[in-house]
């Protein structure tokens, strides 16, 4: 079987796309000096059921780095950065466990609720996937307020900061070539530059809207990113401190062994925005960074779309919801957020005509479309067409502003409206956004029947799909460890002596159903069905030769 | 201070007063079905805000930690 992934012009891999997304999670009235973060996220993990079972803590995620390693064959290093199977685990996960129905996961990092989206290639999957997973997690949070006193509810927000100086993260990954990593990272500061650009011109669709400032910024009424006051730096690897615009972090989730190979595939780790709840802006989060991540593939950077301080911008650029403020570009250019949002999309556009985004960006036009339709709204100031359109921070700010049309006594400085902000993401019954939903006010970009599909099914059409499955046809108590790109189960050998064995799925877009649906339906027991999948060369070389078609 | 609201009297005044920029009966249309949809959302917040003590909300939402 070949491991050997080959992206040498990977212009034309597709843009698959994950997510690992915390929660904020705590219990109402329970007011203790650290939070009550620890107890929430517990509990609402609890309902949350996956393999394996037994990462409980710490401890049991240190045994297992350390213990199944030594069964699984691999050539392990940790800390490579290759793979978080590399440690098995990261060690301040708790309790991760896989998804046997849509093969994402979930787990507590840091005392918050974390939920990931399996692999997708298609952003308008990644939006039925998210609410998807958010549909999971909304029915354990019912099943775990079911037996806690009514004034000790479990609360949990799909918010990123806690109004008092707290942030967590909703961050996105997109598979991308070593090539356009490095140049990213280590040789080409324009490209970093365009990518900071972009996404902090992005914020016009994805930014879920915020009361306040935190983070010792000056105080401002209502900003459109949750997350702009929490950015120091332009980039760097770290996300807990002096949080980076473009995050650096270099963590494949395609396989260990691969760390020194020039040509294995990269993850872009992208922890800048917002948590989307609004379908439009869930949607604007993954299919124009899918395009953008395309023009870096090929060197398409237009330096002239820089901003010539984006940190600068970004304070600017947030705190006016009226949008008329401008930032400077490098050329000495002074645009606003609608302004350079809408040249991005021009670049885009430029390049679509040639089809360059065919194959390898799902659903391109459509994206496009929505896009353009997006920004023509908000250069016409129709406010109300976007907040139904899934703007999540124009409808935000049109549900704060209503209410205090009709309770004059409310302002910016009410409990009451900082309230309002964190129960728009509220996925209990008291959360607006689903009220605006279930009224028909929002409109969905991604079909119920879809949504539904994600919650029981994994994608067809990546490595999640046979991760799923073979969650399902194992033993549970077989499980030992699961991984985006391998799973350890403990088999029966010979005179009854347990047996490790690992199995890997190094490239993120084999192991599809329609590769692997037919060892499944005909293995006869579980062995012969690792014995048929590992015969097969799902990790096979990924070429990109017609990369010079363009 | 009110944004939106802000923000819909200078499209009312660019437009000399005629309700808003002309995209066709079906957006016509939606915005207008919009408003008897929010008050769904009114709802929703008057009832939250009803059924809760907000200071004492914000005051156990404190979040630490994370990513």
């Amino acid at each position: 079987m070949s491991t050997h992934l080959t992206n040498s012009s990977a212009g034309l891999l597709p843009r698959l796309c994950g997510a690992d997304i915390e929660l904020g999670n705590f219990i109402v009235g329970d007011e203790r000096a650290s939070g009550t973060g620890y107890e929430a996220s517990r509990a609402l993990l609890a309902e949350i059921a996956g393999l394996p079972h037994h990462q409980t803590g710490y401890l049991n995620n240190w045994w297992n780095a350390s213990n199944v390693s030594a069964y699984s064959g691999y050539n392990s290093k940790p800390g490579n950065g290759t793979s978080t199977s590399a440690l098995t685990c990261d060690l301040q996960d708790v309790s991760r466990r896989f998804l046997l129905s849509n093969g994402g996961c979930a787990y507590i990092d840091l005392d918050h609720v974390e939920l990931c989206i399996p692999e997708v290639i298609d952003a308008f999957d990644h939006v039925a996937a998210w609410h998807g997973m958010l549909q999971i997690t909304r029915d354990s949070l019912k099943r775990a307020n079911q037996s806690r006193p009514l004034d000790s509810r479990i609360q949990v927000l799909v918010n990123n900061s806690d109004g008092q100086g707290n942030s967590y993260g909703s961050h996105l990954n997109f598979m991308i070539s070593r090539r356009a990593f490095d140049n990213i990272f280590l040789r080409k500061s324009h490209y970093l530059q365009f990518l900071a650009s972009f996404q902090i011109s992005n914020i016009l669709l994805t930014g879920q809207g915020k009361v306040g400032s935190e983070n010792g910024r000056p105080f401002t009424p209502y900003q459109i990113s949750q997350r702009a006051d929490f950015f120091e730096i332009l980039q760097g690897p770290q996300t807990t401190y002096k949080r980076p615009i473009v995050n650096a972090r270099d963590e494949s989730l395609c396989g260990r062994g691969y760390a020194d190979e020039p040509s294995a595939p990269a993850r872009l780790h992208v922890i800048f925005y917002d948590s989307a709840l609004a379908h439009g802006s869930a949607l604007f989060r993954v299919g124009p960074m899918q395009l953008i991540l395309t023009l870096l593939e090929l060197g398409l950077v237009n330096s002239r779309l820089i901003l010539d301080d984006p940190l600068a911008a970004l304070q600017i650029f947030s705190r006016d919801p009226t949008l008329q403020a401008c930032a400077e570009l490098i050329g000495g250019d002074q645009l606003t957020l609608l302004e350079l949002q809408t040249a991005y999309l021009e670049e885009v556009k430029r390049h679509a005509n040639r089809g360059l985004f065919n194959e390898i960006v799902p659903r391109a036009e459509e994206i496009i479309a929505l896009w353009e339709d997006a920004l023509n709204s908000f250069a016409k100031q129709d406010f109300r067409l976007l907040a139904r359109r899934g703007i999540d921070w124009v409808l935000k700010l049109m549900a704060i502003e209503r209410a205090m049309d009709q309770d004059s006594s409310l302002d910016w400085s009410s409990p009451e409206i900082k309230v309002i902000d964190h129960l728009y993401s509220s996925l209990d019954n008291d959360g607006l956004y689903w009220a605006y939903e279930s009224s028909g006010f929002t409109e969905q970009l991604v079909t119920p029947e879809r949504i539904a599909y994600f919650v029981a099914n994994p994608p067809p059409d990546t490595r999640a799909w046979t991760r799923a499955m073979l969650l399902r046809s194992a033993t549970s108590g077989s499980v030992v460890s699961v991984d985006w790109d391998m799973i350890t189960f403990k088999l029966r050998g010979r005179y009854s002596w347990p047996t490790y064995r690992t199995f890997n799925m190094a490239n993120p877009l084999a192991y599809t159903r329609a590769e692997a649906q037919h060892i499944f339906d005909n293995s006869l027991d579980f062995a012969e069905l690792l014995d048929a999948l590992e015969s097969e060369s799902f990790d096979r070389t990924i070429t990109a030769d017609a990369l010079s078609a363009h | 201070m009110r944004f939106l609201q802000r923000l819909n009297l200078e499209q009312h005044l660019h437009n000399g007063g005629d309700g808003g920029p002309e995209s066709g009966d079906a957006l016509q249309q939606l915005r207008s079905e919009g408003d008897s949809l929010l008050a769904a959302g009114d709802e929703a917040i008057r009832r939250a805000l009803a059924n809760s003590n907000s200071e004492e909300f914000l005051r156990t939402s404190r979040q630490q930690g994370g990513e």
